[in-house]
């Protein structure tokens, strides 16, 4: 058996022409589908002058308009729905930070796709249907909660759907229940190690292995100090809600910092996004998913504003799918600042190469002197503290030149206590941008 | 013969240093003398107090950014021109006090360049030094 080590061995390492093939076959069905179906998209086909039949070769998806989150506030709620409503078994949204939420319709196929999904990327991270695995996602209406628990359901893996919060109880859980993956959101998983190491919490014996993480961008470095404090594996996935939430890419155990892309259920391009054209393989652009699967809302060329870059080259583990790097920036998050774009994962790589500070970090952008001002939050560790000002002063200004040589500006720099900036369950809040705008 | 000091890293904000005495508070440890200065963003509050040793470990159990150093605490009658004659010496001596606070009684904590040499001084000038004993047992 070659390729156990696969949830659907067959799909995961078929040929790549053959994955070609069936996703032209989909790509058709579905442009059929959302044209017949919905008024919005036939209304888009008609105004760009294509019929679905227009669409012979794959590459002729770059005739298909595009979705952005605007058309599914625009139709809120069913307006996309290509399903009467009584097919539809479920709604996810995603929360939005101002106005009405995007939501999303699944019908029996749509969760049935959508939990092989899952189960393919959760079989990736190693784990098998002999493990216990402890949801620390809250459920609701966050597509991670329910997305996570049917996919490790559908693989066979005991399930202590704890929910999020009360972390003294998730601590107990794994003590008792033996749990042996961690599903949780990485910041919250951070929270965990805090807590557990007051209460003497022994990590590195504990029956965890696995963490899946997902919910907010995991950085390598929170990464890194999870597994060195939580003594398991992290692993980390792809999705949002838009396109069912988890389970558009996972990575495998060969393969950390590219996730294989569920290729017979979503087609991928990376367009330059100044341009809308297609970049050459491996150089970073937005991702661009049209979902070849889908019954109630079928998105078609979903603008994600993700920035990543996908590769189509074999991968160790033997699977074929295409893998797609990490995201690690949005279109939409770099910050402009006095004329210099600037995004916060850079504040990050500084700050993680400086030894003394937490991988946690605020950056507060205000306006208020006329001119833009950025503040970096840092905490500082216990270990670089020292009695003298003089020495606290010289380790701040050190901070400071590091990230000036990175980012172009002088930011200013504020040590805070150790474990004071929110550690929050949700979205992390990097970013403060309090410039008024004239 | 110096006295442990327990600094801690504080942010000005309202409650920071009642967060660390409560600390101190529920573990029973006793303050025998503090100061607090700050640069406007963040500031280090020092303490010699009766168990230095649990401050220490309380302090870190909470995360809180804490560090043991040296001071020395000298005993002076409460006389007119006492402080001014052991400043002399140090004035004297060469030896620069970094900071200095006032203890319960007529006791100061000092922190300077040259402990060694500030001990010797003091010694030579027959000024009584306190010892961490006395400190603990509440002299
Ligand atoms: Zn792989």
């Amino acid at each position: 058996m070659p390729h156990r080590n696969c949830f659907d061995p067959a799909v995961e390492t078929a040929p790549r022409e053959h994955i070609r093939r069936l996703q032209l076959e989909k790509l058709q069905k579905q442009a059929v589908w959302t044209y017949e179906r919905i008024p919005w998209y036939r209304e888009r086909f008609r105004k760009l002058g294509v019929k679905p039949e227009d669409i012979r070769t794959l590459e002729d998806v770059r005739r298909l308009p595009f979705t952005d989150k605007q058309a599914l506030r625009d139709n809120y709620p069913f307006g996309l729905c290509a399903v009467p409503l009584d097919e539809v078994l479920r709604l996810h949204s995603s929360s939005g930070t101002t106005g009405k939420p995007i939501v999303i319709g699944y019908s029996r196929h749509d969760l049935d796709v959508w939990s092989d999904c899952v189960a393919r990327l959760v079989v990736m991270a190693g784990v098998t249907r002999s493990d216990r695995a402890q949801m620390a996602f809250g459920y609701g209406m966050f597509t991670g909660g329910l997305g996570l628990h049917y996919g490790c359901e559908k693989l066979g893996c005991m399930i202590v759907p704890a929910g999020s919060g009360n972390t003294e109880r998730h601590l107990m859980m794994i003590e008792d229940y033996q749990t042996t993956v961690l599903i949780s959101t990485p910041s919250y998983a951070l929270h965990m190690c805090e807590i557990g190491e007051k209460l003497g919490f022994d990590w590195a014996n504990s029956s965890l292995k696995i963490g899946l993480f997902g919910g907010e961008p995991c950085t390598p470095c929170m990464k890194r100090e999870i597994e060195s404090r939580m003594r398991i594996v992290c692993t980390d996935n792809y999705g949002l809600t838009e396109v069912n939430g988890p389970g558009v890419a996972g990575e495998c155990l060969s393969s950390r910092d590219h996730q294989h892309i569920a290729e017979d259920h979503f087609l991928w391009e990376v367009l330059d996004p100044a341009t809308d054209e297609p970049c050459p393989e491996g150089t970073e652009g937005e991702l661009v998913l049209t979902l070849l699967d889908k019954e109630a809302f079928p998105l078609l060329r979903y603008r994600t504003h993700d920035l990543t870059r996908v590769t189509t080259e074999p991968c160790a583990c033997g699977r074929t799918h295409a893998r797609m790097s990490k995201v690690r920036a949005r279109t939409d998050d770099m910050l402009i600042i006095r004329g210099t774009n600037i995004f916060p994962r850079q504040v990050e790589d500084v700050l993680s190469g400086i030894h003394g500070v937490a991988s946690h970090y605020r950056i507060i952008l205000d306006n208020e002197s006329g001119m833009d001002r950025m503040t970096v939050m840092v905490e500082l560790q216990p270990e670089a503290f020292s009695d003298s000002f003089e020495s606290m002063n010289h380790f701040q200004r050190h901070i400071v030149d590091r990230l000036r040589q990175s980012l172009m500006i002088t930011p200013v720099v504020r040590l805070v206590e150790p474990g004071s900036i929110e550690r929050t369950l949700g979205k992390s809040k990097r970013v403060d941008d309090r410039r008024v705008k004239e | 013969m110096a006295v442990s000091q327990i600094s801690v890293f504080l942010e000005n904000k309202p409650g920071h240093l009642l967060h660390i005495l409560n600390i101190f508070e529920t573990s029973g440890i006793n303050v025998r003398g503090f100061s607090t200065a700050d640069t406007g963003d963040y500031g280090i509050a020092r303490f010699v107090v009766d168990k230095p040793a649990l401050a220490l470990e309380m302090l870190r159990a909470q995360s809180c950014a804490a560090k043991e150093s040296e001071v020395l605490c000298i005993r002076l009658p409460d006389r007119l021109g006492e402080l001014a004659r052991v400043i002399r010496i140090f004035a004297a001596a060469g030896i620069n006090v970094i900071y200095s606070y006032t203890l319960v009684s007529n006791i100061i904590a000092i922190h300077t360049n040259n402990h060694a040499a500030t001990e010797a001084s003091l010694k030579e000038h027959s000024i009584e030094l306190v010892s961490q004993d006395e400190i603990s047992a509440g002299a």
